[in-house]
């Protein structure tokens, strides 16, 4: 019997490993040969390196009535999508950027509701003002709030790292492009692309993109090496991806072998006949980036591919939204307020 | 602003925290001021000093994420924050601050009530300038007696310079116009123990502007320290040196014994007949207690010598009662009177005919009078102690002079025209340098018992430890408690100073309204003499440079860093700045008159 470790903490959703297979279509589009490539150095015009991520939280689940009688399930809830901006040859230090928290009143469609402003209970804790942001009609059940608040988060991201990244030409004659800056997204990439050099970081192995007889050389890949890039096409032709597997340190003898192996998507072309040559620089660089990124286990249980800027990020983006306990607080004492001014209201 | 009080250590009446504003600089001792204001608009202001400051990485938490942080792969930004230690709350309304509030530097009316300087008002002399180049006031009024009195300095020798903080002070005394009309009856004494390093504070020093020039450029002050202070760079003016004449010289050949300075000092001599009349003798003794009936045998002894001397105004004594066997005569020069009488005018005949009435006379039983019924032992120990501080008193105590140069040469630490007195005893030996100190400070304890506090006289002792020892007894220790118990009423102030504290006599420390600490041995600073110093203060003691030091004062609940300048007076001899012929000549003109 061999028995070896799932290296990430029960607590996590899952494991780092599951491997369902993949009912979509790969491609090998950089080349057939499927061996390990050696991590290039970093050029020097990659001068920019963003990190972004994203967190959304449920503050208070409502349900509310309009005073046009409609009904809906509503939530108060907050997100915040960020980045940090570091240079990869390490010549300034680390900044977060652009870490700010967003309020919104989810609430069903059709619904007219107006700005709600928490009054502050002393000056120190400044204001609470969520903007009411209608889901779709066609979702009215109990999660469809705090799903929404997970929508907005993902577009704030995603805006984010196309704002920030260079462009990526998928066009056969543009060559002027160069990378010099780069986003770095935690997770797949979502939606439509919108044309930046923005690669996601997929801690997890869920789906097995390729085949078995493929899969050891994930298992033989040194820190830093990568397998070739692959053209992806999945859910009905709807997403289509380039993607390669990095390893990102040593699998200690007590986990999985596939422990420190991390797959990196781009957004791709629906036809698979061009590989963009910005697409094959992030590859390139993204073994040498990521070992200088990757966690360590003591500091992270998600080691190695919790990246240190986006552990960093989490506690800042945690921080920013405050502390949820005095913001229920502050709720609870809101709607308290705002009922008992119209039930003494009505009194009179 | 200088930053704002923390929210996340607690802010107290007594201490808070504060995070430094980006582009500000924060060092220990900086004084500061934050205001709150409560609920009902009352706005309380806290005046502390920084007693730590800190840098730390925030958002990390492990100790090697500095390695990511500095690579440029984990964002995060470096907390600068301060420590206050509040000296004071205007008004007297003890909340806390409230996080937030702004931190100002204390400057100007700011920095006056930080240092309680308001309280003090004409009080106030400068006694030394703060990091930032500000003055740090003293109050005169805790100085001179009137609410408190004395100060007491303590440090390791040679890095504390204690000797120069004393003198600093008493320039600044003297100088800065805090006296008013008393200027010109305060007098100050001083003790020079160690080298001739006191024997040029009238002189200027050649290196003084050029040091302060440098200061002032390395600190960026606005101007020269002692302009800051407002003090003249300028020696001491009116300063009589005294010195104990060179042993082995007789009749009128007495000159100081000092090799440095050639003129403008004065020998001092006492007269057999003073020591005698003026109860000198339990000051030859530094151990008295060692027993106690040698105590009681000095006692009797004094008394007799006292009622000897009574009658005469020779430098001398005159004795009938002995007949000095010509064998064993100690000194060849043994004078017999016409009246059959044998004339005792040095202190080796004085000690010679105690011998004989203790131990020779009456063969070998001495004078039943004089003996008492003490044990012959007892009488031995008391001779052979004699015997054994006689080579060093000899010199001092004479009864070979003319009675014009016992006049010239008593030494008058109160003389009109004499701001201060340098007492050399640096070449003395042990006893007599407990001898001089001991007889000069009672004599001027008594003075000041007879005139009362209408003036003031500084006293500066150095090496405290040696003359009134935590352990031990001995006649110096007894006129030093005097003076630091009642001479403060008297107006007698001691400016005391020793390497460490805990090693002098408590009544005297302990009665110093104002300390001064320079650089302490680290053991030494946890010692209980120092509980005034905070705890972040007795670590600093250690590592405190020459020309720094920490005043506690009772106005100020803290102590205060300061530092002050450099000696605009020579402290030795290639210090001296040449001067003029004229005033050159001028001095040694002086001191051929014994001006």
């Amino acid at each position: 019997m061999r028995i070896r470790l799932d290296p990430w903490p029960v607590d996590t959703q899952s494991g780092q490993l599951s491997l369902h297979a993949f009912n979509g279509e790969a491609i090998d589009i950089e080349t057939p040969r499927w061996a390990a490539i050696a991590p290039r150095d970093i050029p020097q015009r990659l001068k920019r390196v963003y990190v972004v991520d994203g967190k959304p939280r449920m503050e208070a689940r409502l349900l509310i009535e309009d005073d046009q009688g409609q009904s809906s399930f509503a939530g108060y809830g907050a997100f915040v999508a960020g980045a940090v901006d570091l240079c990869p040859h390490g010549s300034r230090p680390a900044e977060l950027k652009d870490v700010r928290v967003q309020r919104v009143l989810a609430h069903g469609a059709n619904m007219q509701l107006s700005p709600v402003q928490l009054s502050p209970r002393n000056p120190h804790t400044g204001q609470l003002e969520y903007r009411p942001s209608g889901f779709p009609a066609d979702r009215d059940e109990a999660t469809a709030p705090a799903a929404h608040i997970q929508a907005l988060m993902l577009e704030a991201e995603q805006q984010l790292s196309h704002g920030l990244a260079s462009s990526v030409p998928f066009d056969e004659d543009d060559d002027r492009e160069v990378l010099s800056a780069l986003t770095i997204q935690d997770g797949t990439l979502r939606g439509r692309n919108l044309g930046g050099a923005v690669v996601g970081c997929v801690k997890t192995l869920h789906t097995m993109y390729i085949d078995p007889g493929r899969m050891e050389l994930l298992a033989r890949l040194k820190p830093g090496e990568r397998t070739p890039i692959l053209h992806l096409r999945y859910g009905h032709n709807q997403f289509t991806r380039f993607s390669w597997y990095v390893r990102l340190c040593e699998a200690p003898f007590h986990l999985h072998p596939l422990a420190g192996v991390m797959r990196l998507e781009m957004y791709a072309p629906e036809e698979p006949d061009f590989l963009p040559p910005i697409v094959r620089a992030v590859a390139n660089v993204s073994g040498t980036l990521l070992c200088r990124l990757a966690g360590q286990a003591h500091k992270d249980p998600r080691a190695p591919q919790n990246l240190i800027p986006t552990a960093a990020l989490e506690t800042a983006m945690g921080r920013s939204m405050g502390d949820l306990n005095l913001v229920t607080r502050r709720i609870r004492a809101h709607i308290a307020a705002e009922l008992g001014a119209a039930v003494l209201g009505g009194v009179a | 602003m200088l930053g704002r009080v923390l929210g996340t250590e607690d802010a107290t009446p007594t201490s808070f925290w504060f995070l430094v504003a980006s582009g500000q600089s924060v060092q220990l001792d900086d004084l500061v001021v934050a205001r709150t204001r409560r609920p009902d608009g009352l706005e309380v202001a806290f005046y502390g000093l920084v007693e730590s400051v800190r840098k730390r990485h925030e958002g990390v938490s492990f100790e090697s994420d500095v390695e990511d942080v500095m690579a440029g792969v984990l964002p995060a930004s470096v907390s600068y924050a301060a420590r206050v230690l509040v000296t004071r709350v205007d008004p007297e309304n003890f909340v806390p601050p409230q996080p937030g509030d702004p931190v100002l530097h204390a400057r100007g009316a700011d920095l006056h009530m930080a240092l309680s300087a308001d309280k003090m008002k004409d009080a106030a002399f400068p006694g030394g300038l703060l990091a930032d180049g500000q003055v740090m006031p003293l109050n005169y009024r805790f100085v001179n007696g009137e609410s408190g009195g004395h100060i007491n300095i303590s440090g390791i020798s040679g890095v504390a310079t204690k000797t120069s903080y004393a003198l600093f002070l008493l320039h600044s005394i003297f100088r800065s116009g805090v006296l008013g009309k008393g200027a010109s009856d305060t007098r100050a004494v001083i003790f020079n123990v160690k080298g001739e390093d006191l024997m040029f504070l009238d002189r200027p020093n050649r290196s003084a502007s050029e040091i302060e020039a440098g200061v002032q450029r390395g600190k960026g002050l606005a101007a020269n320290r002692y302009q800051l202070l407002g003090l003249p760079q300028e020696p001491f003016r009116d300063v009589q040196f005294l010195a104990p004449p060179r042993p082995g010289g007789t009749g009128s050949s007495i000159v100081p014994h000092v090799e440095q300075r050639t003129s403008g000092v004065t020998p001092f001599v006492f007269t057999l007949r003073e020591f005698c009349r003026r109860r000198m003798l339990p000051y030859s003794f530094a151990d008295r207690d060692s027993s106690l009936n040698l105590g009681f045998v000095i006692g009797s002894i004094e008394e007799k010598l006292f009622r000897l001397s009574r009658d005469g105004e020779q430098p001398y004594l005159t004795v009938a009662d002995w007949k000095p066997d010509t064998d064993v005569m100690l000194d060849e020069e043994l004078q017999f009177s016409e009246l059959g009488e044998v004339r005792v005018d040095t202190f080796p005949k004085l000690v010679s005919y105690l011998e004989y009435k203790l131990l020779d006379e009456n063969d070998g039983n001495g004078d039943p009078r004089w003996v008492g019924k003490q044990a012959p032992a007892t009488l031995q120990a008391f001779i052979r102690r004699l015997r054994g501080v006689q080579k060093h008193l000899a010199p001092l105590i004479r009864g070979d002079l003319s009675a014009a140069q016992a006049a010239q040469y008593r030494p008058d630490l109160t003389r009109p025209d004499r701001q201060l007195s340098v007492v050399d005893i640096h070449k003395l030996s042990g006893h007599g340098q407990m001898f001089v100190v001991g007889v000069l400070l009672r004599d001027l304890f008594e003075y000041k018992e007879r005139t009362g506090r209408s003036n003031t006289i500084f006293v500066v002792l150095d090496e405290l430890n040696k003359y009134a020892p935590r352990e031990g007894d001995s006649p110096i220790k007894d006129v030093l408690l005097d003076i630091a118990e009642r001479g403060r009423s008297l107006g007698i102030i001691l400016i005391g100073a020793q390497q460490t504290a805990s090693e002098v006599e408590r009544r005297i420390v302990s009665n110093a309204a104002i300390r001064v600490v320079g650089r302490l041995d680290m053991a030494e600073a946890e010692r209980p003499e120092y509980r005034f110093l905070p705890q972040s203060f007795r670590a600093r003691a250690g590592i405190l440079q020459p020309g720094s030091m920490l005043v506690s004062q009772p106005d100020v609940p803290n102590p205060v860093l300061v530092n002050y300048p450099f000696p605009a007076w020579a402290t030795r001899p290639d210090e001296v700045e040449q001067v003029t012929e004229a005033a050159e000549v001028e001095g040694s003109m002086r001191d051929l008159f014994g001006l």
